[in-house]
């Protein structure tokens, strides 16, 4: 390395870019992408301060101005009990990012967990996390989250807890392929012929190569959450009111559609960009971390 | 011999999976808050009883209890239900208990089933032209287009559009499509087409992909170069082989879309196994509840099945394992 370092002719060499550098630079020629982060952002800050900046209460309800088109007290309108829709919104952003993230958060350590000791152990540890993938891949997990919302209740945990226990497999099976396509390539082999511990191999060696797909993995997987978290609000399990969420303002829209139309514009209009946004972000990420193709 | 082999494990295992899901859902849903007792039918009735009579209402839930064996061990309940299950012995629900489960299903299921068949038919027929379409004119404005297109399709859930549809068409284009009710074709149209968006999406990308991969291969160059015309190439020579493994993502798509009957028929107002599942879990109906999750699930399952088994009679080379 350090003789290549020495210049030539005088011309110091070009400095190699990182490797994050390079995926930075493919994945801002994908336009979408960009636009979609800048609002995946948005979202994000707004999770944050959202209950700050919001103007009212999720819970203030006021028959005075109840389901009044969007005027500037109330921007977006509101509903039926007069809930400000505007700040409904903002505080319905932190809840869905609460639950998608954790929910997304929770499958992915259950789901590398189980991939990485199946895929490292092999044998019946493998034979076992595989079954139970298999069992899970078997149904819609869909109705296992609808299960666990009646037993645990319809709060922020529970929710929160029923989505990601029940979305780990696809990243369990995904790792485990990967531990698998790498445990006895040449690239370990060598390490471990050097003298490498196991932990040292999967910290160095498995761990750098896996990351990118992990990352679109997770991409991929919050809005998937956020898409479940809604749909159980449509069968009417979601969220329990007045905690505010998009499934909720979604699901009363459809209702109210004929006479106020305002209460499906916003919340329909933003849960459907922000789950575009993430898309394209998920999109653009696969492209740019993997050049060779999808995972 | 190996057909029959692959069948006998399938379906035991979709016997298995099966039992465990109905075990879990009965253990978990019997450990919940609500029973029979607390159903609006008769909890009133049952209260007024208790104040009444303290001692009658006990022995009424005890006489109850026996009938149907809740006083039992857990583990002989749940083997009790799964056979119950098994033998489509749904029992009465709880919030309605003159009509047994059975004879709702048997109006309701065929209704679902349609809406997730017709959603998957149409991603067969709109997502393969436009695959092509795409993978023919590719890294064109009509091939970028059609990509967005149908990853948005992909991103925005079928309930959202369902919202969307009724905006187009209750307020904007009244009177033209139905968008509540069942019974004539017209209603049909709507939620089909919001169940279908997101398949046609995956299809439309699946064959452009695959299209494009499958170009690429040695034999399409040498039908080019034996002088074969364009058209006869694509579709004799190129789809040919993408059409096969199409089979498999038809499998995935099928229970996305029964999943999703459940929001559509929600927001449509359609009589189908979605608008008896949601009032059954939102009222802690359990019996109704778990005879919908398991009549789900083993639709889900044997569709499953039967698409693995087509996609070894279309492509000889898949071995049934």
């Amino acid at each position: 390395m350090a003789i290549a370092r020495i210049a030539v002719n005088g011309v110091a060499p070009a400095r190699r870019r990182s490797q994050l550098a390079m995926a930075w630079g493919r994945y801002k020629k994908d336009r979408l992408a960009v636009v979609g982060l800048a609002w995946v952002i948005l979202f994000l800050v707004i999770g944050i301060i959202g209950p700050w900046i919001a103007p009212y209460n999720y819970a203030t309800t006021n028959f005075l101005t109840a389901n009044q088109g969007p005027t500037w007290q109330h921007i977006m309108g509101t509903d039926n009990l007069g809930h400000d829709m505007f700040s409904e919104i903002l505080w319905s952003v932190q809840n869905a990012l609460e639950v998608a993230l954790g929910a997304t958060l929770i499958s992915f350590i259950v789901g590398v967990a189980l991939g990485l000791w199946a895929g490292l152990k092999g044998g019946w540890a493998d034979m076992v996390v595989m079954r139970l993938v298999d069992f899970m891949f078997a149904f819609p997990t869909f109705f296992m989250d609808l299960i666990l919302v009646t037993k645990f209740g319809r709060g922020m945990g529970p929710i929160l807890f029923a989505i990601g226990i029940t979305g780990w497999a696809g990243y369990a099976r995904l790792i485990r392929s990967l531990v698998l396509g790498m445990r006895n390539g040449e690239m370990v082999e060598a390490a471990r012929a050097l003298g490498a511990t196991q932990p040292h191999i999967m910290r160095k060696y498995l761990f750098p190569n896996v990351m990118n797909n992990m990352i679109v993995a997770l991409a991929f997987g919050i809005p998937g959450d956020l898409t479940v978290m809604a749909g159980l609000s449509v069968v009417g399990m979601g969220l329990r009111p007045p905690l505010p969420s998009f499934g909720n303002m979604i699901a009363a829209a459809g209702s109210n559609m004929l006479g106020y139309p305002w209460l499906m514009y916003f919340p329909a209009g933003i849960f459907a960009l922000t789950l575009l946004a993430f898309l394209f972000v998920a999109d653009g990420l696969q492209e740019a971390l993997n050049p060779k193709g999808g995972f | 011999m190996g057909v029959v082999r692959f069948l006998v494990k399938r379906v035991v295992s979709i016997i298995i999976t099966t039992a465990a899901i109905i075990a879990v859902g009965y253990s978990l849903m019997r450990l919940a808050p609500g029973s029979y007792f607390s159903s609006t039918t008769i909890g009133s009735q049952m209260g007024q009883l208790a104040v009444q009579n303290p001692r009658l209402a006990e022995q009424y839930e005890h006489m109850f209890e026996a009938r149907y064996g809740l006083n039992e061990p857990m583990w002989k309940q749940i083997f009790g239900y799964i056979w119950h299950l098994f033998t489509f012995n749904f029992g009465n629900s709880f919030e309605n208990p003159s009509a047994p489960i059975i004879t709702q299903l048997r109006s309701a299921f065929p209704i679902s089933f349609e809406l997730a068949f017709g959603a998957v038919l149409l991603a067969v027929l709109v997502g393969i032209p436009l695959g092509v379409l795409a993978a023919l004119k590719r890294n064109t404005w009509i091939d970028q287009m059609l990509t967005t297109l149908s990853l948005m399709g992909n991103a925005v859930p079928s309930f959202v559009l369902a919202v969307f549809m009724v905006l187009l068409f209750g307020v904007w284009w009244q009177g033209v499509l139905p968008i509540n009710g069942w019974g004539q074709w017209q209603d049909a149209v709507l939620p089909i087409i919001a169940l279908g968006l997101g398949n046609v999406g995956s299809i439309t990308r699946y064959m452009r992909s695959s299209l494009i991969e499958a170009l690429r291969q040695d034999h399409i160059r040498t039908a080019e170069a034996k002088g074969v015309k364009y058209w006869p190439i694509i579709f004799k020579h190129a789809m040919r082989n993408s059409m096969t493994a199409l089979i498999t993502v038809v499998g995935p798509m099928f229970a996305f879309s029964v999943v999703n009957t459940i929001f559509v028929e929600q927001i449509f107002s359609i009589p189908g196994m979605g608008s008896l599942m949601a009032p059954a879990f939102q009222a802690d109906d359990y019996p109704l509840a778990m005879a919908e999750i398991y009549i789900l699930c083993l639709l889900v399952m044997v569709m499953n099945l039967l698409v693995d088994l087509g996609y070894a009679v279309f492509d000889p080379r898949v071995k049934l394992e």
